[in-house]
């Protein structure tokens, strides 16, 4: 029983995915679903805080499923996180689809799946279930994207982003296949414990084939580019699950690669280890992201750039992982948080911004919202307030802890290069803010009315009340991002 | 008031700050619904309740200053613990709560910002009454008051960084309020760039005192100041190399002979000096604030000149115990200071806009302030922004009530502001004539007004004080020692400043309320108001044409809501100045009040100047006095026979006998440019030069390379040859390419790490399968002809010897690289800085 | 000394060789039609003849139907090595199979409801 205790957020998420699967085939109502969706995840996430609280280490059965399933705080941290940002959203969706007419119950089913493959990505210990995982969430992800059948945009967006990423998988598979020749193992602890020993070259070749199959899932530059045509083409909620949950995941699955498979002094070497890589990476994609995101005309696109970048800064953390595990991890997962809810926020801000079929998507279409839609605009402004890294909120620490990181690791370059970034990214964020406030709409330009939805207002509560918590008292959090990090090693 | 509040949880503080962020609050939300007469309301209590509290807590404060005589009092609220951080020398936790804090200096602040900040609020009321955007005006001032209050009370560094933003965002949404013109929402984006590049500043500053004193409050970072001026490596910051490393390879030959390093106790000066700039407006981050008039005329005299900009020197006063360790950074705020007054006066001289002419007045007041920090009179320094509060606000708030009436004449924002459309305003406006008559009495110094007591001071200091390093006997030499003449440079350039200063305010002054007035003819009909035009009609019927050449209505005088604080702040103005006349006299409250402030600042670091005493200084207060009232009766004189004995004509016949030096001065020496050109067109081509290389590189070469590899390898890749995904994915293959590239070559690396008695230990960087072979001496013939794991080769070497050492790497792969590693035992460092 | 990349490079030789060796013995070992042969055109010699171009679009419910049968195969190849250690796992074993049955038989229901399998 112990077991199905430790495994109880999985569980829930699975019963309750199936369950509102068939509610959904066989219910003659459709209405609900939004919230049923949204109350299985966040039961997930608080069945998961339960555990948390309870103590998985008073649960010594839940090891037997280890390599397959790493039942530990570092998972029920991502079980939380992943099931908060897949319930916001869910509440999304219930506000969106209605609006645009695409109400269809496939969607939220798929949100619960996805989720659960995510929850089961952070926690596999072993190619096999990772994999798994990788592909539960991936699959629905594509299909979301693509949900707006009659949208040539949706089609082109979600089959690049299939394309690209069966292409990916396939590069992280075939990694994998090569360190299972190498070293004889598929789970990642035994990868690590061999290949201290192992000289053969094949290790080196399935990392390399690893690392960027990960690195497209964060959507790291250059394997990036699928992301904007993707993240527009979807519909909002989707995007804002893909931006959130999925990459959420990837870094779960990031961080656990690059710490216990290849967590050897050899790997985390700064001359010749991941270190080097990662910190490339997170400098290409910091800085082109947040180029290019300054020169784009439509607020979404830009938004997609903007996690992009985002994925950089938490790659300045996971480069700091080479000197201090836990505090470097601690501190991409509280980014994680951060970020999540200041994306999800943001994107739920921009849906609240349209209505009856028309979105908004240009900055055209925000100019002026400070006066037709104040309390949208407040929320707005909080959560590109929260993203620029401005205090007093939860990005402002989420960029705090992950530059320290890296300063605590002596890359002081990579801390300021981080910090030039945001100065950059603070500059799209707040012309948003500009429109809104200092921008009449052009006389007779079409422009996006405001919805009014109960499901988008409860996201964008949810979401604020993360955002100024983890700004005014972040604390608790990063104590609790800490713990998880401890036992992600081992 | 102590037995209600405890001087260690002293709530009353969450009264102070509670309330505006309650009116900014409730006038932002439901400021639209609720009306104008209810937000004239909110706004007012708000600050006015503020300031009630903010004067019983300074009461309160006063009477334990009385009760603990000399000592350094605070009354303290730990709001709630925020975060942890580690720094020091033994990594120790650095807590960072949610604190504030009142003591006697951040008290006579505290009351500065909420007095001051009533009255204009006051003045708002009428000011902006017929704004559409009123409450959000008023939201937008009272979250001003709140976070100014923040950056003030804030009991560390952290918590005044958010003030800090807090007031620059309020700044920026202040500049840019009325955005429907382009250039004030220009104006407000200089600001919040030129702050962002200071505020880069104060998180550098703040990182480094963290890491180097453990401590972020006032209180520890006090106690723990020495550790920036240790004699060892650990205190000292190194510049060049960058960070102590050292630079190999080709890059080589940037290695020096011994390392160019500086004292922790610089670095962090300099560090916090660039925030200072940036608020404060200084040499070289000024640019943002002449802009920044572009907003309503309260928030330049509330933010753009009392309170806000003075938040540098308030900093400065505030880490004083900081700045002193290192007399290089105290030399610099002081000539940084000084140019500043200087250059920003010379502005002044010629600009047309009566607003403008403040601006740059303003920027010339912060360079004295600055000045007479950095020359180690803190006090001096303080009260200058004591008494510039005062005058500054009641100047701008007098340009405001003058363009008030102009815009009820004119009907149009630039011409309104033009001194060249006043004149004989004094006529129709004797209050605003009178008032603003004492305020630039104050500033340009005439004798017994306030300013006149503290700019003497700061003058007088100039030229007296010296800052040495209190600890110079511990850093055996290495001291930094200012030239001999800084003093008199300082002052003789202060003393310019303090001409050019009269000069301008005076020719200010008479343009605007002497002589005739200019404005009959200007005016644009079509924008008369329709008040104005039903107050016509019974002239005659249908069509209206007024006659600008004939005398219409005059400007008319304000209502009492702008005169009633412009009285109260000329009064302060003229009469402040006995707070701390100086002059040796016996009564000096202001010194006396602040004087626990600034004694660990003071006592050690400043000295006389060519090892005089006291006394010699005490003998130069007479002599020196002259300069300033010298410098009053000079500027004051010229600008009467120029402007009204002469109206005007020898200022035409200058510019036109120099016309480029008065281009040159109305375009503001052309500085806005020269950045442009500079550093902007820099970012700028940054951005352009990413997005060139997406057309070129990712759309240009990479998709035709890409057209002809598909080309050429014929079927696999032709499925993929829809839309531009082939284009991702040999992004993707590429990026593949090059991770793997740099996993397949070995990459010889090493550390060099002295382990002491002249020994070096030298290890090669790990990597996956490699295997290392050496060859100490670069003979050519390694030690072991094999490559093994031995990563560590041991090294004895004499101070001042060099020794080649030769690295070999194999990797799986069977590549093999070498590098050659030049260990050298440098110098000892000898810098002062 | 061997290196361990003889072996992939062999194997690639190898494998080059099968592929390109039977395409030549094709060449070389097939029987020769006459040039003006009718039977040299068609694409099989015997069986079905094929009607429309070869590129037409597949009815999609074609995939629906085919994405079930290959769920079900699979569920199938999974229940075959459970049968053979079965004894063993006991009734926990029967209890792991039947909850697998009953997910992918709810997945089938669903399939039902939705119309999946209908051809209209």
């Amino acid at each position: 029983m112990n077991i199905a205790l430790a495994l109880s957020p999985l569980l829930v998420v699975a019963l309750g995915a199936l369950l509102l699967m068939l509610a959904e085939a066989f219910s003659p109502r459709q209405g609900g679903l939004a919230l049923g969706a949204a109350t299985v995840l966040f039961v997930g996430a608080a069945v998961a805080g339960g555990v948390w609280m309870y103590g998985i280490e008073r649960l010594p059965e839940a090891a037997s499923l280890a390599p397959w399933l790493l039942l530990d705080r570092f998972g029920l941290f991502f079980d939380m996180l992943l099931c908060l940002g897949g319930g916001l959203a869910a509440l999304l969706a219930g506000g969106y689809l209605v609006e645009h007419g695409i109400e269809r119950g496939e969607f939220y089913v798929l949100i619960l799946f996805a989720t659960l493959g995510a929850m089961i990505l952070a926690s596999s210990g072993d190619a096999v279930t990772l994999f798994l995982g990788l592909e539960t969430m991936s699959l629905g992800a594509y299909a979301m994207t693509a949900f707006r059948r009659a949208s040539p945009r949706a089609a082109e967006g979600a089959l690049k982003y299939f394309l690209l990423g069966s292409f990916a998988a396939a590069i992280l598979i075939y990694g994998f296949a090569l360190l299972y020749g190498a070293t004889g193992h598929t789970d990642l602890a035994g990868i690590g414990a061999t290949a201290a020993t192992a000289r053969t070259p094949l290790l080196v070749v399935g990392a390399v084939l690893v690392i960027v199959g990960v690195a497209f899932k964060v959507s790291a530059v250059p394997f990036h580019a699928w992301t904007p045509d993707a993240y527009e083409g979807a519909p909002t909620p989707a995007t804002t699950f893909m931006a959130v949950a999925v990459k959420a995941g990837a870094f779960a699955l990031l961080l656990r690669v690059l710490l216990i498979a290849l967590g050897d002094a050899s790997w985390t070497s700064w001359a010749a280890g991941w270190p080097p890589v990662v910190a490339t990476l997170a400098v290409l994609t910091m800085t082109v992201a947040n180029l290019i995101a300054g020169r784009q005309e439509s607020v979404k696109r830009m938004l997609a750039y903007s996690s992009i970048a985002h994925a950089g800064y938490a790659l300045v953390g996971v480069t700091a992982l080479m000197r201090d595990p836990t505090q470097a991890g601690a501190s991409v997962l509280f980014y994680l948080l951060s970020y999540t809810v200041s994306t999800a926020g943001a994107f739920g801000a921009l849906i609240l911004c349209g209505s009856h079929g028309r979105e908004a998507v240009s900055y055209e279409d925000l100019s002026g919202l400070g006066r037709r839609h104040p309390a949208a605009a407040l929320a707005f402004s909080l959560f590109l307030l929260s993203l620029a890294g401005i205090p007093p909120t939860a990005g402002f620490f989420g960029k705090w802890f992950v530059f320290k990181a890296a300063i605590d690791g002596g890359l002081y370059w990579l801390a300021i290069l981080g910090f030039v970034n945001s100065v950059i990214g603070a500059y799209y964020y707040l012309r948003v803010m500009v429109y809104m406030y200092m921008r009449e709409p052009a006389a007779g330009a079409p422009v996006a009315l405001p919805m009014r939805s109960g499901y988008v207002t409860a996201a964008l509560l949810v979401s604020a009340l993360f955002v100024l918590a983890l700004g005014l008292v972040p604390t608790r959090a990063i104590e609790v991002a800490v713990r998880a990090a401890t036992l992600g090693a081992g | 008031m102590l037995s209600l509040f405890p001087s260690n949880d002293y709530l009353l503080i969450a009264v102070i700050l509670g309330m505006p962020l309650l009116g900014a609050f409730v006038n932002g939300v439901w400021g639209k619904q609720l009306g104008k007469d209810a937000v004239r309301v909110m706004a007012l209590t708000a600050v006015g309740l503020s300031f009630a509290a903010s004067v019983a807590a300074f009461v309160a404060l006063s009477q334990l200053a009385d009760q603990q005589k000399g000592e350094h009092v605070k009354l303290v609220w730990n709001a709630w613990e925020w975060m942890n951080t580690n720094g020091g020398a033994g990594g120790v936790t650095v807590p960072i709560d949610v604190k504030f804090s009142i003591d006697a200096l951040s008290g006579v602040m505290m009351l500065i910002v909420t007095g001051v900040g009533f009255l204009i609020h006051l003045y708002a009321t009428s000011y902006m009454a017929d704004d559409e955007g009123f409450a959000r005006f008023f939201a937008y001032l009272n979250l001003f008051i709140f976070s100014m209050l923040v950056l003030l009370l804030g009991d560390n560094l952290p918590i005044l960084f958010v003030g800090w933003e807090g007031v620059g965002l309020c700044s920026y949404l202040l500049i840019g309020f009325w955005y429907e013109h382009a250039p004030n929402a220009a104006a407000g984006k200089k600001a919040f760039i030129a702050n962002r590049v200071g505020d880069f500043g104060l998180i550098c500053g703040m990182f480094l005192l963290v890491h180097y004193t453990g401590a972020l409050d006032w209180n520890g970072i006090a106690n723990g100041a020495s550790s920036l001026l240790h004699t060892g490596e650990q205190a000292r910051v190194h510049v060049w190399p960058l960070g102590g490393g050292q630079y190999t390879g080709v890059l080589s030959f940037l290695q020096p002979k011994s390392p160019v390093t500086i004292s922790a106790a610089t670095a962090v000066g300099l560090a916090l000096l660039l925030g200072c700039t940036g608020k404060s407006a200084q040499i070289p981050l000024y640019v943002w604030l002449p802009d920044a008039m572009a907003g309503p005329t309260p928030v330049s005299a509330l933010i753009h000149a009392a309170t806000m900009v003075t938040a540098g020197i308030y900093l400065i006063c505030r880490l004083s115990f900081v700045f002193v360790l290192s007399p290089f950074v105290m030399v610099l705020i002081a000539c940084v200071g000084a140019a500043t007054a200087l250059f920003a006066a010379t502005i002044a001289l010629v600009q047309n806009d009566i607003k403008k002419v403040l601006a740059y007045s303003t920027v010339s007041q912060l360079g004295f302030m600055f000045l007479g920090v950095g020359v180690g009179a803190f006090t001096a320094g303080f009260f200058h922004v004591f008494t510039h509060a005062f005058f500054k606000a009641c100047l701008f708030l007098g340009a405001g009530s003058v363009i008030h009436a102009m815009h009820a004449r004119i009907h149009d924002g630039d011409p309104s502001q033009d001194l060249r459309n006043m004149g004989g305003l004094r006529r129709w406006m004797p209050l605003t004539h009178w008032t603003f008559a004492g305020a630039t009495a104050a500033i340009i110094g005439l004798p017994l007004t306030s300013g006149f007591f503290s700019k003497d001071e700061i003058l007088y200091r100039a030229f007296v004080n010296r800052t040495v390093n209190p600890a110079a006997a511990a850093l055996q030499g290495r001291v930094y020692a200012p030239p001999a003449w800084i003093g008199t440079a300082l002052y003789a350039t202060a003393v310019a400043a303090a001409v050019l200063t009269a000069f301008y305010m005076c020719r200010l002054y008479f343009l605007t309320f002497w002589g005739e007035f200019r404005g009959w003819t200007v005016g644009r009909p079509s924008l008369l108001s329709k008040h104005e035009v039903a107050a016509h009609d019974d002239h005659g019927h249908g069509e209206h044409h007024e006659d600008l050449s004939t005398p219409g209505h005059p400007p008319h005088e304000s209502p009492w809501q702008m005169t009633v604080p412009l009285i109260i702040l000329a009064t302060f103005s003229v009469f402040a100045g006995w707070l701390n006349p100086g002059f040796g006299l016996s009564r000096q409250p202001m010194e006396h009040w602040l004087e626990p402030v600034f004694k660990e600042a003071t006592e050690g670091a400043v000295v006389y100047a060519g090892g005089h005493d006291a006394a010699w200084a005490e003998h130069m207060t007479l002599p020196l006095a002259l300069g300033g009232i010298g410098a009053f009766l000079v500027g004051t004189l010229l600008a009467w026979w120029m402007y009204v004995s002469q109206s005007g004509a020898p200022a035409k016949r200058a510019a036109e006998a120099q016309p480029a030096l008065h281009r040159l001065l109305l375009d503001k020496w052309r500085i806005d440019e020269l950045y442009d050109a500079t550093v902007i067109a820099a970012v700028d081509s940054l951005a352009e030069t990413a997005a060139a290389f997406d057309r070129a590189i990712v759309d240009g070469i990479l998709a035709r390379l890409t057209a002809l590899v598909v080309a050429a390898s014929g079927t696999v890749l032709r499925a993929f040859q829809s839309g531009v995904v082939h284009v991702y994915a040999a992004m993707m293959v590429v990026g593949l390419a090059a991770t793997g590239w740099f996993f397949a070559v070995p990459h010889a690396n090493a550390t060099v790490v002295d382990s002491g008695n002249n020994d070096y230990l030298v290890t090669a960087a790990p990597g996956v399968g490699y295997a290392y072979r050496w060859d100490a001496d670069s003979d050519g013939k390694p030690e072991k002809s094999d490559f093994g794991a031995d990563s560590t080769l041991k090294l004895h070497l004499e101070p001042g010897r060099s020794q080649t050492v030769h690295l070999e790497v194999k990797n799986s792969f069977g590549l093999i690289r070498s590098k050659s590693i030049h260990v050298a035992r440098p110098e000892e460092p000898t810098s002062s800085l | 000394m061997q290196s361990p990349w003889l072996s992939v490079l062999s194997f690639l030789v190898v494998s080059t060789l099968v592929g390109l060796g039977m395409i030549g013995a094709g060449r070389v070992l097939r029987v020769r039609a006459r040039h003006d042969s009718p039977l040299k055109v068609r694409p099989y010699e015997c069986g079905e003849e094929p009607t429309g171009p070869a590129w037409m679009q597949f009815h999609p419910r074609y995939y629906l139907v085919a994405l079930v049968f290959v769920l079900f195969d699979v569920e199938a190849v999974f229940l075959l090595p459970w049968g053979v250690v079965q004894r063993e796992l006991g009734p926990a074993g029967v209890g792991a199979a039947l909850v697998f049955v009953a997910v992918l038989m709810l997945g089938w229901l669903y399939a039902v409801r939705k119309e999946a399998l209908k051809w209209q």
